[in-house]
């Protein structure tokens, strides 16, 4: 078996090989016999069809499938001799043969390796850690918008404004006629919030319960239903309530709602404040990790094999069509092509080789005492945390998801170690807002 | 012989007939076995074998096959009555028929 090897692009590898005629001859006479002894034929019983004819009739599948495996063993043997790591799968090219030799079959094999990763200095990297320190004023917020989440209505005696709930009666006519959709009874929302168009809501505004308004009103030309956009039409409308909001107070009834069993205003505030710091923790974590991320990439110029890429963006493509699978969406009606995710692949495909070589030259193994302890720390915002640990640990799958993570960790570690390292004071709006 | 017409030549050989008998005829006497038409004679098949695959045919022996009682349930049913036909090639002559006649 003769073979020679030629580098072409960084990574790509070809092969040339080639394969004895004789060898392949003797391999297809072999499984021509093997199948003999098993092979149906009507007007025979099994095991019975002659030589001759098992050859007629599957004497190219045989041969086929011989050079097949001819071809594997050969690729397969040289790898292994010059220790090459083949990313994805080879191609292989049959070869013109250039003397009119037929007793040796001649082809090339070209494949991808992969690159090698070798641990980059990350010490020219910076790595800015943001810091908050969770404080009163962060809760207090905290518990502001949790007091909006549940604004009640009350009903006052007062000219509606914006913010305000009014419940009304409307009639609308086009031409003197009541319109599909134009008529509705005790019909809520809330002013200023956009629900409804503009001019009906500043028709509304300023009316008292008890008080009706008739008006006329142009559709906007761009509405969503056809036979009313760009049409003037009449409404009549009877404001029947207004509902001014009301925010609930930080008091024992709130506590209770929120969850605290025996209404300790203390208890809740302790409770937001341990709730934000995991929060704001989790989300320091991320910009570290995504600084890492870049500061690897940035540390380690490797190229990747195409063939590893389009796997992955193949994959990446096809998780993105369950997932609107998923939301309801046909199958066939889904636009997704599988050149859009190449870049995203790239990335997730060099950073899966470095980190593989980090992990494996700095031994950043994950411990299982810190997978547990991964494990217990994410069951901490369940209701029951040691079901949660259960359910990780009854299957390997999830238990991988957790060393994955753990890795990840790891790595971070390391690489904030072997960085510099700069703490940087963050806001909490800002870090809560462009992390969400 | 020239007094069979080009059509019943046609009609005469339905299909060859390959089992294990067939293949242990060939090898040790020369012969093939074809299904043919239910009324043919000697003289036809020999004409037909010799006008469509080009062979020199020496002898044709000829019987009927009788279709077998088959049950569907409660139905008896009952196949086709057929015409096996071996016909001796003179020495030297072959019919390979996965090649294409």
């Amino acid at each position: 078996m003769e073979t020679n090897q030629e580098s072409q692009s960084s990574l790509e590898r070809r092969i040339d090989m080639s394969v004895p005629m004789a060898d392949i001859d003797k391999e297809v006479e072999a499984r021509l016999k093997r199948m003999a002894r098993t092979v149906k034929m009507p007007g025979f019983r099994p095991g019975k069809v002659p030589m001759k004819i098992v050859e007629q009739t599957h004497g190219a599948q045989a041969r086929s499938e011989a050079i097949g495996a001819a071809v594997e063993k050969a690729f397969v043997e040289q790898v292994r001799e010059q220790n090459l790591r083949v990313a994805g799968y080879p191609r292989i090219e049959p070869k013109k043969s250039e003397s009119d030799d037929v007793t040796v079959l001649e082809f090339s094999a070209v494949f991808e390796v992969y690159p090698d990763v070798v641990p980059g200095d990350l010490s020219a990297q910076s790595i800015e850690r943001p810091q908050l320190v969770v404080g009163d004023a962060e809760v207090d917020k905290t518990l502001e918008v949790l007091r909006k989440q549940r604004t009640t209505f009350a009903a006052a005696e007062k000219a509606a404004e914006d913010g305000d709930r009014v419940v009304i009666d409307f009639t609308g006519r086009k031409d003197g006629e009541v319109f599909e959709g134009g008529q509705a009874q005790d019909f809520p929302f809330v002013l200023g919030a956009g629900s409804m168009l503009k001019d009906f809501e500043e028709a509304v505004r300023g009316l008292k319960a008890g008080e009706g308004k008739t008006f006329d009103m142009t559709f906007p030309a761009d509405y969503h239903a056809a036979h009313l956009a760009g049409q003037t039409v009449q409404f009549e409308v009877a404001l029947k309530r207004v509902e001014a909001p009301q925010l609930p107070e930080i008091d024992a009834d709130f506590a209770r709602a929120m969850g605290v069993a025996d209404g300790d205003v203390a208890k809740l505030r302790e409770e937001v404040k341990s709730n934000l710091e995991r929060e704001v923790k989790r989300r320091i974590q991320a910009k570290v990790k995504e600084q890492v991320m870049e500061a690897l990439l940035a540390a380690h110029p490797i190229e990747v094999p195409k063939a590893l890429v389009d796997q992955e963006a193949q994959q990446l493509a096809d998780n993105a069509r369950r997932d609107l699978e998923a939301r309801g969406l046909k199958a066939k009606d889904i636009p997704v092509n599988v050149g859009w995710f190449t870049e995203q692949a790239v990335r997730r495909v060099k950073l899966g080789l470095i980190m593989a070589e980090l992990v494996k030259a700095r031994e950043l193994h994950a411990k299982p005492e810190q997978i547990r302890a991964l494990v217990e720390d994410m069951a901490q915002s369940y209701e029951d945390p040691s079901e949660l640990v259960r359910w990780y640990y009854a299957q390997p799958e999830r238990l991988a998801q957790a060393e994955a993570v753990v890795i990840e960790d790891n790595v971070v570690a390391w690489a904030v170690a072997a960085a510099k390292t700069s703490d940087k004071a963050i806001s909490f709006d800002e870090l809560m807002g462009n992390a969400a | 012989m020239s007094a069979i017409s080009q059509e019943r030549l046609l009609q005469v050989l339905l299909a060859p007939q390959i089992s294990e008998k067939a293949t242990f005829v060939a090898d040790k006497n020369e012969q093939v076995v074809f299904k043919v038409a239910s009324d043919a004679t000697k003289p036809e098949v020999k004409a037909a074998v010799e006008a469509l695959f080009k062979v020199e045919v020496k002898s044709v022996q000829i019987l009927n096959v009788k279709g077998k009682v088959k049950r569907f349930g409660k139905m008896m049913g009952r196949r086709k009555d057929w015409k096996k036909a071996f016909v001796c090639l003179k020495p030297g002559q072959e019919i390979n028929f996965v090649a294409g006649e």
